[in-house]
């Protein structure tokens, strides 16, 4: 039966998923993750204390709780918003739940880049008369985001891993195609040989990039403390 | 008051919240074991068993844990290994070797960096004092790496509970899924959920105070 063009074709469709959602929720991700990121180094209570609160709520919780919650009660959420019909797509509802527990653990790690840089960078950034945004934007974040590279990297290995947990809320993607497959033909072993042998050579590929890239200078303690919050959360 | 759903539905919750322990115990306890030996293997003076854990901890790490799960549970049986005649047993047991395995992974990655980082000096002056191989590992590599690994084990450990979650997609029953049996029931989904999150992070906070009060107090012993 493997020898039936369809049946890969069948594997290909999941796989198209699984990347698209991971591109998907890492791309959101970053945005959501870079402002809590910013809102957790503010100078302001009011906007230090709920970005806390997010990323190390969130961060705490099983991303497996999130999506589950999100296909349950994704549609009921936006109605307020979008009106009495509306369906929010599983796809989306899939994207919800990565990107929410992936932006805090990005927050973070973005947060351990702007950290890690030299406090003379700041300050002569101020001295020359920017402004605290200027200076975040111009000399702080392409620093920080450049030194982050490697880190984000491998976070897309584990946002890759976490998209075989969409399955459970009826998106598509490559475990679930496997899934079909094997009901049908009554083949678990070598299919989930097939399905893990494909997440291997992503994840392999990816994770080994991210090793071999250095980009920007990184003081050795920053990169420590990058590394152990990339272990919490890589595990995931 | 939030979480008070978990008293209406002790016997899903509570039982939940155990068997949820239970794994977590297990697989930590398996990973911890798994992992230093990968690790004394990666770093051991013969070749091919440095590749032999090179390739474990490689596989383990790139490949998502619910194939893994699916794996124990449905392909192991099909080639003639069972953990137990007993169904609810043969689940539980494959869901915390699954966490045994896949974190093992993460651990001996831990466990490799402590023994790497232990003084070259020590290990000769162990071995010509006339120590074995075996020897100097247990009495002097082994136990220096100790100090370092505890932080880092401590957040495999905090990534190992919330990993139980996955045990649910097997039919485990534990926090996760017995807070989707409540909602289905109840169609209380935000109760439901804020429950089993409560208990999560009534698991996961204090083993985080636990590990930063260990880490402490070996700066402090330093």
């Amino acid at each position: 039966m493997f020898l039936n063009p369809a049946i890969w074709g069948f594997f290909f469709e999941g796989l198209r998923q699984t990347i698209y959602i991971a591109v998907v929720s890492v791309g959101l991700s970053f945005v959501v993750g870079l402002l809590f990121a910013l809102g957790r180094l503010s100078r302001r209570r009011w906007i230090r204390w709920p970005s806390i609160f997010y990323i190390e709520g969130v961060r705490a919780l099983p991303v497996l709780l999130l999506i589950v919650y999100f296909g349950i009660k994704g549609s009921a959420l936006f109605r307020p918003i979008f009106g009495e019909d509306f369906e929010l797509p599983r796809f989306w509802a899939g994207v919800l739940g990565l990107s929410m527990y992936t932006s805090a653990v990005l927050a973070e790690i973005i947060r351990a880049g702007i950290v890690s840089l030299p406090r003379g960078q700041t300050e002569a950034a101020r001295a020359l008369g920017l402004s605290h945004a200027q200076t975040m934007r111009t000399v702080i974040l392409p620093q920080a985001l450049r030194l982050m590279v490697p880190a984000m990297m491998a976070q897309l290995t584990t946002v890759i891993k976490d998209t075989s947990l969409v399955g459970t809320i009826g998106i598509f993607e490559l475990l679930r195609q496997g899934r079909t497959i094997y009901t049908q033909f009554f083949n678990p072993v070598e299919v989930l040989l097939i399905v893990a042998t494909i997440y291997f050579v992503i994840c392999f590929a990816l994770s080994q990039a991210s090793r071999r890239l250095e980009l920007g200078y990184a003081p050795t303690a920053a990169r420590v403390r990058i590394q152990d919050i990339a272990l919490r959360d890589q595990a995931a | 008051m939030p979480g008070a759903i978990a008293f209406e539905f002790p016997e899903l919750y509570f039982t939940g919240l155990w068997l949820t322990i239970q794994i977590s115990v297990f697989g930590l306890l398996g990973a911890i074991v798994i992992g230093t030996l990968v690790a004394v293997l990666r770093v051991s003076p013969i070749a091919p068993l440095r590749w032999i854990g090179a390739v474990y901890v490689e596989f383990f790490r790139n490949t998502p844990l619910v194939v893994q799960l699916f794996f124990l549970f449905l392909g192991l049986p099909l080639i003639g290994l069972r953990f137990s005649s007993d169904t609810f047993e043969n689940i539980f047991r494959a869901a915390a070797l699954g966490m045994g395995l896949y974190h093992g992974a993460y651990v001996a990655e831990v466990v490799r960096g402590g023994l790497l980082g232990v003084d070259r000096g020590q290990i000769e002056a162990a071995r010509s004092l006339g120590l074995s191989y075996v020897q100097m590992l247990r009495y002097v590599q082994l136990p220096q790496t100790f100090r370092s690994v505890i932080p880092p084990l401590g957040n495999i450990g905090i990534a190992l509970v919330k990993n139980t979650s996955l045990a649910s997609t097997i039919g485990v029953t534990e926090l996760l899924f017995a807070a989707e049996i409540v909602e289905s029931r109840t169609f209380r989904a935000e109760e439901a959920f804020i429950a089993a999150t409560l208990l999560y992070l009534a698991l996961t906070i204090p083993l985080g105070f636990a590990v930063n009060a260990l880490e402490r107090r070996m700066l402090v012993a330093r």
